[in-house]
């Protein structure tokens, strides 16, 4: 059997998703044989080409995330949210209580240890989007892993439905928002 | 009442009439998912989670506001139903700013809950981001309107249970918040950080701040005992963990004694004064130090033995075991002087009582829950929303939902005053003529005639012309011809005193408030607020009555020695430390250092209430138990044995 051919996506979030991916045990060695990485923050691959699953950690908040995102679905068959950042929009989005122009203000200029600072604005800086997205304000998204970070077990549980050809829903009992 | 049977998915669940659906629901153990219903308060429809199908109801309905009825058809659970919960739930989740991972209540949220039953991994509409303020002004209580989803469990709470109303619905639609008075701030809001509402929150909207982040309750274990603070004795459940209390809750808010006060929730959690860990030993620097107490017992039984007068004072937040342990160690020196901090309060309350009739004035002493059926309430130099704030709820609650009548006797504003029928202001030591011309206004008025005879309560007001006694107080005749009739006219009224008349020492004053209540009701029901967790135990145990008074003889001196059981007292007064002074040699037992154990010769350590087994006897005369909550920080012996160690080292 062809390996499942799967690209992840690390967007505005800390990585924890997929930390906690790679605390599944032993279970990643199953993983391996069964899964093939394209690009990843894992392999270090920067370019998309056609992959089964896709997988987003993080929310979408600037241009460029919007850009990943988008590009990520197109290539991708199925599309799987992981943690509290890609499912509801999580601690990223805290800043979508206040606009745009005071969030960056605050971070670029008022910050107590700024000196003389400045908003960027250079080209190579992605732009914010106006809020922070959950990833399925974005894109279509097939399915959930909720957590902050994602239980390894509930990590577990989407990848086993998925290679068994199951859409997962992640049952109650290992469900956790945080 | 009639019984009722419902089909309950094709099950025969039996109701009773009056029943809403929901009801019927809980009884017959049908699971239905609920957020707005909270036990003991009304229902109001308000979150939808409870949303069945009735055979014949054109719509779905709320199961907790939708009346069951005999033969009704109900289905709790179908794809659709099930389909619109989860609507529900993605609905509240996108409203507010629900972040679960950095907030207090993951783990303990029942919107949380709902959310992982119904597997909710997303949601799919659009997040309104709102911007909320979290309002944290007030000293204990955090509001976070970030987390709230509008239930009203915690207004429902602060008015049905509290009786506080200190909070409401405030603005409309879109824009709808929970707001405290007139939207102010919590802390400065007529809010009396009772905790009611945050132990009703069902999300983390309303949070204690002590609490926050101490420990989920999965971590902590769990402990039933009695608050100890007051006399009114409330049941309440800590959780603990790490030996840390986390939290305070009462065990059921809808029981008798299950409503919480500020005391008793927080007091514990904030108790931040300086401990007396060991025995402690004046040496011959006349420092305090450190000593054992074996080396305390004997300094002890050596300067007690040699001395003839010794003296024993305890505080009335004593346990009962330890106060009997005091009287037995006074009896084994062979001393009448033994008494309370408060026995004066106590003689006074005896000594009316006497005056007016034993029997029938000790019986004429009410429950507190009593309060709760009264139609009219005479409050008289009383305070109890500081002192006993459980009873000053219990009097709100009686105004608020039985329309209790409410006649307030103070010279200063309280919190009643604003709610009073009557407000009626004596002046300066006019108390007695005040409660004379009310007793006057009663007969003037006229009292029905399944009231019987009451001539013998009619002595001490006939002579009363109440035109002339309003002009000497300064009265309005009309406010207390007024408070005359309600009181005329009510079928079981209660009158409540407390500080205000006691700190007059006068017992014609409390023998003519029963005269009062006897005249006004068939079952005559008066509530004296004692001042300590456990004056009454000490009263029943025979401490300040029929000994002491002490102090005086104290300021006199004539004890040489004294022995002063504090426990967990920090309130003592100056007056306290004065009649120390005269004292050759002191032995001060308690929890906290303070000017008392400054002055002692000899420190005895004591647990705290939260700490030790305990025997409390409530204001109305229940008998009540703590256990302890949490370990000491030192090795700590009880009161109770303490003493009794004291009395074993005595040579006779
Ligand atoms: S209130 Fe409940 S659902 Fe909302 S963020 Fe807190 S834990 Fe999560
Ligand atoms: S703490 Fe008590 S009085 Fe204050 S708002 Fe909450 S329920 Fe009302
Ligand atoms: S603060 Fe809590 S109890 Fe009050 S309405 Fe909001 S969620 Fe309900
Ligand atoms: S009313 Fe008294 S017994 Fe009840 S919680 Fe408050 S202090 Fe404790």
């Amino acid at each position: 059997m062809a390996k499942v051919k799967v690209a992840t996506v690390w967007l505005e979030a800390c990585s924890g998703c997929h930390m906690s991916f790679l605390d599944i045990d032993e279970f990643i060695i199953d993983v391996s044989k069964l899964v093939e990485f394209r690009r990843s923050p894992i392999t270090d691959i920067k370019t998309f080409t056609p992959v089964d699953v896709g997988i987003v950690e993080g929310s979408v908040g600037n241009e460029e995330e919007k850009e990943i995102i988008e590009e990520l679905r197109h290539n991708c068959k199925i599309l799987m949210a992981w943690g509290d950042c890609a499912c509801f929009g999580g601690v990223c989005a805290m800043r979508n209580t206040f606009n745009k122009e005071d969030v960056l203000r605050r971070a670029y200029i008022e910050t107590p240890s700024t000196y003389n600072g400045k908003i960027p604005v250079s080209p190579g800086v992605p732009a914010l989007l106006d809020k922070v997205y959950p990833a399925n304000q974005i894109v279509k998204v097939d399915c959930y892993v909720p957590g902050c970070p994602p239980e390894p077990e509930a990590i577990k549980y989407g990848l086993t439905e998925l290679l068994a050809g199951r859409i997962p829903v992640v049952p109650s009992n290992i469900m956790r928002f945080d | 009442m009639s019984e009722i049977t419902l089909n309950i998915n094709g099950k025969q669940c039996k109701g009773k009439q009056g029943d809403s659906v929901l009801d019927v629901c809980v009884a017959n153990s049908i699971d239905l998912p609920t957020l707005c219903h909270y036990k003991g308060l009304t229902d109001v429809g308000a979150c939808r989670m409870c949303l069945v199908e009735i055979e014949k109801e054109r719509n779905f309905v709320p199961a907790c506001t939708h009346p069951a009825s005999d033969g009704q058809v109900v289905k709790t659970s179908s794809e659709k139903l099930e389909k619109y919960r989860r609507l529900i739930l993605e609905l509240m989740f996108t409203e507010r700013n629900h972040l679960c991972a950095y907030c207090v209540d993951s783990g303990d949220c029942e919107l949380q809950s709902l959310a992982y039953k119904y597997q909710m991994d997303n949601a799919r509409y659009q997040y309104a981001w709102p911007t909320q303020v979290t309002d944290s002004s007030n000293p204990f209580i955090v509001m976070d309107h970030n987390r709230c989803i509008l239930c009203g469990r915690c207004i429902r709470t602060c008015d049905e249970i509290t009786g506080a109303h200190a909070l409401d619905f405030g603005k409309r639609g879109w824009k709808t918040n929970v707001c405290a008075d007139i939207n102010q701030p919590l802390g400065e809001s007529s809010c009396i950080s009772c905790g009611g509402c945050f132990q009703a929150c069902p999300t983390g909207a309303i949070f204690s701040k002590a609490s926050a982040y101490r420990g989920k309750p999965v971590e902590c274990t769990t402990v039933e005992s009695t608050c100890a603070i007051c006399g009114v004795g409330c049941d309440i459940k800590a959780l603990v963990k790490n030996n840390r209390l986390v939290r305070i809750d009462s065990p059921d808010m809808t029981k008798p004694r299950g409503l919480l006060c500020e005391m008793g929730r927080f007091e514990p959690l904030y108790d931040s004064a300086e401990r007396v860990t060991t025995p402690l030993n004046r040496n011959s620097k006349g420092q305090l130090a450190s000593c054992s107490y074996e080396e305390a017992f004997e300094i002890i039984a050596k300067k007690f033995g040699a001395s003839d007068s010794v003296a024993g004072l305890a505080s009335g937040k004593a346990s009962s075991e330890a106060l009997k342990a005091l009287a037995d160690l006074m009896d084994k020196l062979g001393s009448k002087l033994v008494d309370t901090l408060d026995g004066d309060d106590c003689r006074t309350v005896s000594q009316g009582i006497a005056r007016f009739d034993s029997k029938a004035g000790l019986d004429m002493e009410a429950k507190l829950e009593d309060i709760l059926t009264a139609d009219c309430i005479v409050v008289i130099g009383a305070h109890p929303t500081k002192s006993h704030p459980v009873i000053g709820s219990y009097i709100m609650r009686a105004a608020s939902k039985n329309k209790a009548q409410l006649i307030v006797l103070d010279p200063l504003r309280n919190p009643f005053t604003f709610r009073a029928s009557v407000w009626l202001k004596p002046p300066e030591g006019k108390k007695e003529l005040t409660v004379k011309a009310l007793g006057k206004a009663i007969l003037d008025h006229g009292l029905p005639k399944a009231a019987g005879d009451k001539s013998k309560f009619s002595a001490d007001f006939k002579e009363v012309d109440v035109k002339k006694a309003g002009k000497d107080l300064g009265i309005d005749v009309h406010d207390i011809t007024r408070a005359g009739q309600l009181l005329a006219e009510s079928k079981n009224s209660i009158i409540i005193y407390g500080s205000g008349i006691l700190e007059y020492k006068d017992a014609d004053l409390v023998a003519t408030i029963l005269n009062l209540a006897a005249l006004t009701s068939e079952k005559p029901s008066v509530i004296s607020l004692k001042r300590y967790g456990n004056s009454r135990g000490a009263w029943q145990l025979g401490l300040g009555n029929p000994r002491g008074p002490v102090a005086s003889d104290l300021a006199k001196g004539k004890a040489k020695g004294l022995y002063l059981l504090l426990a967990d007292d920090l309130t003592e007064s100056q007056a306290l430390t004065d009649s120390i002074k005269g004292v050759e040699f002191t032995v001060v037992q308690a929890s906290y250092l303070s000017p008392a154990t400054a002055k002692a010769d000899i420190v005895l350590p004591s647990l705290l209430w939260t700490e030790s087994k305990g025997s409390y006897t409530t204001l109305d005369g229940i008998n009540k138990k703590t256990s302890p909550l949490v370990k000491a920080p030192a090795d700590i012996k009880t009161d109770a044995d303490t003493l009794k160690e004291v009395a074993r080292h005595l040579k006779k």
